[in-house]
């Protein structure tokens, strides 16, 4: 099982937005990180293959995957960034809509329906119409749906976005038990979501897979470029202007910065241990290292 | 199946489909059927105004079919009698109005159950030399002309064609042809109260259709353009039914919504009409309404005409909405363009040429089930074609021909 990318790119007009996206997907879970416009939709829906690319190509198993076609979406689980759904229907129905959809057999749609809904949690409101739903009860109909048909692609964009945290490490359990034999391929602004679940990383940027590894790998790359300074809160004010903060918290009349950067930043600067979300900002940043 | 099982149950769950079909029972069974029995056509009129009606509908359709139980068949001799009594009561109302200033409600009612509007349509086709043009501001003939002049009914009837056809220039073949389907028609008319009938046939079914086709073009505008409303697409184009299947699954939904909203305004039409008029006057020729129709056809076979040339029309209408839903990202613009479609030469129809006319019958629901009262023909491959045998099909046979480019250009759009 193997989900191959080949110098994917899709070009509107005069802007790249993928620009020449190769990597090699096994089983396993997959975060893809990047800021907003960083092309991660895009790539999504091309390895959906509901978007057409300007150049490249997508394999499952060596078959290209537009010529695969419902071969290809029978393997495949989708939830887009923006889940639209049918006001007027009730979570289940909604559920046995997309089973049929997906050509799952009334029976053993309804049967996994009501195990899905018991999955996300919303097994005491699946009769009620999806219009009354909060933004994170849709959005784990969004995921159930994308899990009805047990796809060994799981494409997932912005899952845990409006999930409350109970949700999050639900969610986050969910895949990690999903993903055993599966590839699992999922995208968010919440780096702590990829750290405890992600075997590998894709940070993207401008369109580029600038950095790919697992968690570990990718944050021994920010090793020694983390620091943290003690400083007066008007001090504070200057160093977010001149270097890249990654946080900032308040100890009595100090204010603690930690600061990324390539080599020690000021004197009283202490080392400290880097993570994932220090190597996504040490990587965005605009700022010179 | 059990796609087409939850489209269907999909389409039933909005609420604009509910009003939608709320709407156009209320409008064609409550208002444009039983209101219409009861109340605004067949009520007695208040007063001397026809604008207000008493609410008694019911017992005058009763009342006036006894009337005509008189009467079996249509001959000089009924006709004669006809008017003579029509005579009598107009002169006795005439009487009752200038001694006592008003006319009361029985002798109205009595007069009214003559049924004078037919007769007197009938008489002025027949026998338009006994309109007295000294007597214009009469509007009813059948108040002063001579009973015993009146002769000749069915010999009257084929020179009023005949006469009609020239007038219409229709001549050579094209007559010969709508002579030899005139000539099938069977002499004596059996005749009964027509009024009824022909508030069925020239109102009621006949414009069941242009009020059909404003529902429908509400509800299936957003069958396939909805989905981009409900930004839905990405969903359905990965699945692996995602595209044709559901397509088509849309299709039969439309349809057969199509055919339910059809068979419920059609069953409650039908109902009402069995409860206020029963099935008096069903084996009555439609000559009866309209002396120079040719049909041969009897009030239940034109009624069954007109029904059937509105669920095809409807038919065809709903694969014409379907494929503008289909092809327009936008549920408004496709609920536009086939509004347009049935509405717009309805507009137009009287200012564009004869032929574009009659092209513009054969657009689903634009044409009317009443041409069967008519003599209009279309003239293709050298043949003349008498217009009810084509404008049943033809919108028909649109539809059909929409459906295949509409799961086609759906699938294809999802796509892009």
């Amino acid at each position: 099982m193997e989900l191959s990318v080949d110098r994917l790119t899709k070009q509107y007009g005069s802007k790249i937005a993928v620009d020449c996206v190769s990597a090699v997907l096994k089983p396993g879970v997959y975060g893809l990180l990047g800021e907003n416009g960083a092309g991660k939709t895009t790539l999504m829906r091309m390895l959906c293959a509901i978007l057409e690319s300007t150049s490249g190509e997508v394999f499952w198993d060596g078959r290209e995957v537009v010529s695969m076609g419902a071969e290809y979406r029978d393997i495949l689980g989708y939830l887009p960034q923006e889940f639209g759904y049918y006001p007027n229907y009730t979570a289940r129905e909604f559920l046995l809509y997309m089973a049929a959809l997906k050509g799952i057999p009334r029976d053993t749609a309804k049967k996994r329906a009501g195990e899905l809904l018991k999955i996300v949690g919303l097994n005491d409101v699946g009769t009620k119409k999806m219009k009354t739903f909060s933004g994170g009860m849709k959005q784990r109909v969004g995921i159930a749906q994308a899990l009805l048909n047990y796809p060994k692609l799981l494409i997932l964009d912005e899952p845990t976005a409006g999930l409350d945290p109970k949700e999050r490490v639900r969610f986050r359990n969910l895949i990690s038990d999903y993903a055993e034999d599966r590839i699992v391929l999922l995208s968010t602004h919440i780096v702590s979501d990829i750290e405890a679940i992600a075997d590998e990383v894709l940070l993207m940027k401008k369109g580029k897979v600038m950095m790919q590894g697992s968690v570990s790998e990718l944050t021994e790359k920010a090793a020694g470029k983390v620091w943290e300074l003690t400083v007066s809160p008007d001090e504070a004010k200057i160093w977010q202007e001149k270097a890249s903060v990654a946080n900032l918290r308040h100890e009595g009349e100090q204010v603690v910065l930690r600061i990324l950067s390539d080599d020690k930043p000021a004197e009283g600067a202490a080392p400290c241990e880097a993570g994932l979300e220090d190597l996504y900002l040490y990587s965005m940043s605009e700022y010179p290292k | 199946m059990e796609l087409f099982k939850l489209e269907h149950k999909k389409l039933w769950r909005k609420n604009s489909t509910r009003v939608c079909v709320l709407l156009c029972f209320f409008y064609c069974v409550i208002f444009g059927s039983v209101l219409i029995y009861q109340w605004l056509t067949f009520g007695s009129v208040k007063g001397n105004t026809s604008v207000s009606r008493y609410f008694d509908g019911y017992g005058n359709i009763r009342a006036r079919q006894d009337y005509f139980h008189k009467y079996e068949e249509l001959t000089d001799e009924s006709l004669q009698e006809w008017v003579r009594d029509y005579q009598c009561l107009h002169e006795a109302w005439e009487e009752e109005k200038r001694t006592q200033g008003a006319v009361s409600r029985e002798t109205d009612q009595q007069y009214e159950n003559t049924g004078w509007q037919t007769v007197n349509s009938m008489l002025r086709t027949l026998y338009p030399e006994l309109e007295r043009a000294d007597m214009r501001t009469v509007r009813i003939m059948s108040c002063y002309v001579e009973p015993e002049k009146l002769t000749g009914v069915y010999e009257r009837r084929e020179q009023a064609i005949e006469m009609f056809l020239d007038i219409s220039g229709q001549t050579g073949t094209e007559r010969d042809y709508l002579l030899r389907i005139g000539a099938k028609v069977k002499t004596p008319f059996s005749w009964k109260w027509v009024e009824g009938w022909s508030n069925i046939l020239g109102n009621a079914v006949s414009g069941l259709g242009s009020v059909i086709a404003l529902f429908l073009a509400i509800v299936l505008s957003s069958l396939f353009a909805g989905e981009w409303h409900d930004n839905t697409s990405p969903l359905l184009l990965t699945t692996k039914n995602g595209w044709r299947k559901l397509a088509c699954a849309k299709v039969c939904t439309g349809l057969l919504f199509t055919l339910e909203l059809f068979a419920m305004t059609a069953v409650g039409m039908i109902g009402s009409q069995l409860v206020f008029l029963g099935t008096e006057g069903w084996d009555m020729p439609i000559q009866t309404v309209k002396m120079i129709a040719i049909a041969p056809m009897n009030m239940l076979q034109a009624e069954i005409y007109e029904y059937a040339f509105t669920v095809l029309g409807a038919l065809g209408f709903a694969g014409v909405a379907m494929l503008f839903s289909a092809r327009c990202k936008n549920h408004v613009l496709a609920l536009l363009l086939s509004m347009a479609v049935v509405y717009g030469p309805m507009v137009v129809r009287n200012r564009v040429p004869a032929l574009m006319e009659k092209l513009f019958d054969l657009l689903p629901l634009v044409g009317s089930g009443a041409d069967v009262f008519r003599t209009n023909t279309f003239h293709l491959f050298g043949c003349y074609i008498w217009s009810p045998y084509l404008i049943i099909w033809v919108p028909f046979v649109i539809g059909v021909l929409c459906l295949p480019s509409a799961v086609r250009g759906w699938s294809r759009r999802m796509r892009r």
